[in-house]
């Protein structure tokens, strides 16, 4: 018992001194500021929308904050969550069982995943370039395959992913998002694997003289990113019954500034999942607080960029502090 | 027209810790040219940036006089104006510009904001032919290699008309037949009336360009002496003159086998084709023996080491023979395996994480031996194993959890043994074991070395601090521009003659 209470001790006081603990106080404010002006944002119905949204930010903004970790980048999320929508309801509408549809719709993000990690890691060229150059290719693939039309045809089991909830209440899609990130979480601050990646992100140099393969490391995780952007876009077709061209239009800056608010360095070597957590559902909560208090949509993107620059500016800030020392 | 041209009149100047520069007077006469030598680390180069204006006027003590008068050199500009132009050792190119922009770097011909470019390439087309480089005045500078480089820097200070150049090291990237060319315009420079300050370790050139030679060591003027009327022993012995305090502890240990051979190790130049930074090199360590590496900066010393360790790969020739059997190296990941390690030069550019921790660090080589319970990182186990070798090391922090950009350049170092120790190793590979590290971290490091080596281990040793070099090594091999150029055993090691065969 005494043991217990020690090791909780020394929890709390591990939280208290992360980076992602930052995220949690605007959180608390805007959630109070919204339902002080609509309290039907405190309603269970509301909340698990909330949720819902986020969810889809975190399947890939989990793997991604690994990536962002290794000090690199990926601005093709979006496009390629789009592809794997469309390559999982084509395969669905000729007919393909929804399990190997599924394994389609990820294979092709897994492939583009792969080509990305070649571009950036064997050529050396900048992530940043590269996956634009990528986001508009594949973007144009999705575009010139479905004729800029939505694919439909989810079979109904397909559309219990999307659509489903667990006890009739809560979303399929936002236990999957839960699980995945206590993953990625636990690989990042438990294993051998996550250790590996603070040295690649922190120091590449330092970490490959340590005989840590960083060119292995750095393009496994580009591959997982795609393969999980892809999830999303699967995920997402099942939600709206088909796959949509322009589905994940924008995410990409949208989940990076997620992990960046949650205190994940845009330089690598620092970040947690947890952080990335909280910081997709202030995301969330900001989109869905907007439509609450009946603030035209379209001041939502001015939103998200004012507070993409804010975080980034306060990591640059985090660096310079922890260099001064 | 006072008798000097250019005096420092009882400089001084002190850094945390060191004094760097300690009451030193140096003049220079009209179309002179002074050498200053010393070892590294003796001053040189901060004598340099307080000319350059880089220490500005204010940040040390002592006067500067310029033709008799006072001059307050507040910053690098305002040295310009007095004429003083520098050439540094390393290569000062925007690479991407032409050859023309760079020649006339912050100096472009024109009137006004407009540059009058026919006068800039036609000028530019002149010093190309002067100085026998075959290139268009629109080709890109880095096509060039680094002795062209070189060249042009020095026709970049000479066509601002100056009256003082300072040179530092110019030579440590050129070839022969370029060492020639840069003594024959310095000759012209002098016959025109310019003043050199040509700072150098290496002899031979000091004794065919210098008029006089000033020995600086450990920040203090030694002796300043006609060329004519000093001999090469004598300035040897000036330069590294000092006695040896016992900061020194040799243990002594029963050297065993040998345990790694390096046979005709090459290594290509990283910038300049055709030159080879480590040239047909061989050499055995064995066991429990520490094997001194000795040699000026620049030597290529480092990268023996780099190449053996798989560091560096492009360009690199060896044959590497561990314990008798022949070994394939083509990275760290297979030097590690294989039983060696590698303290590196540069702690924050590749020795250490310096945003984790005390304890990640430590692992950082050694993931794989992490404690495990199932899939995940066994916390305690691995706090507490941290924590042994913390303590053995008596490393100074608040904790293992301490993020390393915290702790003190004694401690960092400290902590980059322990990401070895902990692992079992057969060779250990340091370069520049204390630099930057305070005097009583220093002792304890030496302590720590002299435990490895009873231990059974092996270590090679590049180290530019020649007390340490000679107390430390059983044996030292001496690189001098890539070759190997002595070797010596105890108690056959002396100052003179690894500094006589480091400049050979």
């Amino acid at each position: 018992m005494g043991e217990n209470t020690k090791t909780n001790d020394s929890i709390l006081k591990k939280i208290l001194s992360k980076n992602e603990i930052g995220t949690l106080f605007p959180l608390v404010f805007l959630c109070v500021v919204v339902t002080i002006i609509n309290p039907n944002f405190m309603t269970f119905s509301n909340i698990m929308d909330v949720f819902r949204t986020a969810s889809y930010y975190l399947i890939v903004g989990a793997p991604l904050t690994l990536l962002l970790i290794a000090a690199d980048m990926d601005l093709s999320i979006g496009a390629v969550t789009a592809l794997g929508g469309v390559c999982c309801m084509f395969a669905m509408r000729a007919g393909v069982p929804m399990v190997p549809s599924i394994l389609i719709g990820l294979a092709a993000g897994a492939l583009i995943g792969i080509f990305k990690a070649w571009i950036i890691v064997d050529c050396e060229l900048p992530a940043l370039i590269v996956t634009l150059g990528i986001q508009y290719a594949v973007n144009g693939i999705v575009s010139i395959t479905t004729r800029g039309l939505s694919v439909s045809g989810a079979t109904k089991a397909f559309k219990v992913l999307g659509q489903g909830r667990i006890f009739g209440r809560i979303y399929l899609t936002v236990i999957i998002a839960l699980i995945i990130a206590i993953i990625y979480q636990l690989i990042l601050s438990k294993t051998k694997y996550g250790r590996s990646l603070f040295a690649v992100g922190g120091n590449p140099e330092t970490a490959r003289l340590a005989g840590i393969p960083v060119k292995k490391r750095r393009k496994e995780i580009h591959v997982i990113v795609s393969v999980f952007a892809a999830l999303t876009g699967i995920l997402m077709a099942s939600r709206f019954s088909s796959a949509q061209t322009n589905a994940g239009a924008g995410t990409e800056l949208t989940v990076m500034a997620a992990a960046i608010i949650g205190g994940t360095s845009l330089f690598g070597g620092s970040g947690s999942v947890i952080g990335s957590i909280l910081g997709c559902v202030l995301l969330a909560v900001i989109s869905n607080g907007l439509v609450l208090i009946k603030v035209d949509s379209f001041w939502q993107n001015l939103i998200f960029g004012i507070i993409l620059l804010i975080s980034v500016a306060i990591d640059k800030y985090r660096q310079k502090l922890s260099n001064a020392a | 027209m006072a008798e000097y041209l250019l005096e420092m009149r009882n400089v001084t100047k002190k850094f945390p810790g060191v004094v760097a520069l300690n009451n030193v007077n140096l003049n220079l006469k009209e179309g002179e040219i002074l050498g200053v030598c010393g070892e590294n680390g003796a001053g040189k180069s901060t004598l340099m940036k307080i000319l350059s204006g880089t220490y500005e006027h204010g940040t040390y003590e002592g006067k500067l006089y310029y033709n008799g008068e006072e001059i307050k050199l507040t910053n690098i500009s305002v040295a310009q104006q007095h004429g003083i132009e520098m050439i540094y050792q390393e290569i000062n190119m925007v690479l991407g510009c032409n050859i023309a922009e760079n020649l006339f770097l912050g100096n472009l011909p024109g009137k006004g904001k407009l540059v009058d470019f026919k006068k800039l390439y036609k000028d530019t087309e002149e010093i190309l032919k002067y100085l026998n480089i075959n290139a268009k005045p629109t080709d890109k500078v880095g096509r060039l290699n680094s002795g062209q480089m070189q060249m042009l820097a020095l026709m970049r200070a000479y066509i601002k008309n100056p009256k003082i150049l300072v040179l530092d090291e110019p030579t440590s990237a050129l070839t022969n037949s370029e060492v020639d060319q840069l003594m024959n315009i310095l000759k012209e420079l002098k016959s025109k009336g310019v003043s050199c300050i040509y700072i150098s370790h290496k002899l031979e050139e000091i004794y065919r360009i210098c008029d006089r030679v000033l020995v600086l060591r450990d920040g203090h003027v030694i002796g300043c002496h006609d060329i004519n009327d000093i001999d090469e022993q004598t300035l040897i012995e000036e330069m590294v003159g000092r006695r040896v305090g016992n900061l020194y502890p040799k243990v002594q240990v029963d050297i065993g086998e040998e345990i790694l051979r390096v046979e005709d190790l090459v290594v290509a130049h990283p910038r300049i084709k055709g030159k080879n930074i480590v040239n047909h090199i061989s050499f055995g360590v064995r066991r429990g023996e520490i094997l001194g590496i000795g040699g000026l900066v620049g030597a290529g010393r480092s990268e023996i080491l780099g190449a053996i360790f798989g560091q560096l790969t492009k360009g690199v020739q060896k044959r590497i023979i561990l314990e008798g059997k022949e070994c394939i190296i083509n990275s760290p990941i297979d030097a590690i395996r294989a039983g060696i390690g590698y303290v590196t030069e540069e702690r924050k550019l590749n020795g250490l994480v310096m945003m984790l921790s005390i304890r990640d660090n430590t692992y950082l080589a050694s993931l794989n031996e992490l404690p495990t319970k199932g899939p995940f990182i066994d916390d305690k186990e691995e706090n507490k194993r941290t924590l042994e070798i913390f303590n053995r090391l008596s490393i100074k922090a608040p904790s293992i959890h301490t993020v390393v950009n915290k702790l003190s350049g004694g401690n960092q170092q400290k902590v980059i043994l322990a990401k070895w120790l902990i692992k079992n190793l057969k060779v250990l590979f340091i370069d520049e074991p204390t630099k930057g590290v305070d005097v009583g971290a220093r002792a304890e490091i030496y302590t720590l070395l002299g435990e490895l080596v009873k231990n059974g281990i092996s270590i090679v040793m590049v180290s530019s601090d020649l007390p340490e070099l000679m107390s430390l090594s059983d044996r030292v091999i001496v690189i001098s521009n890539g070759h190997l150029t002595g070797e010596f055993s105890k108690p056959d090691i002396t100052e003179e003659a690894v500094m006589r065969a480091a400049i050979k």
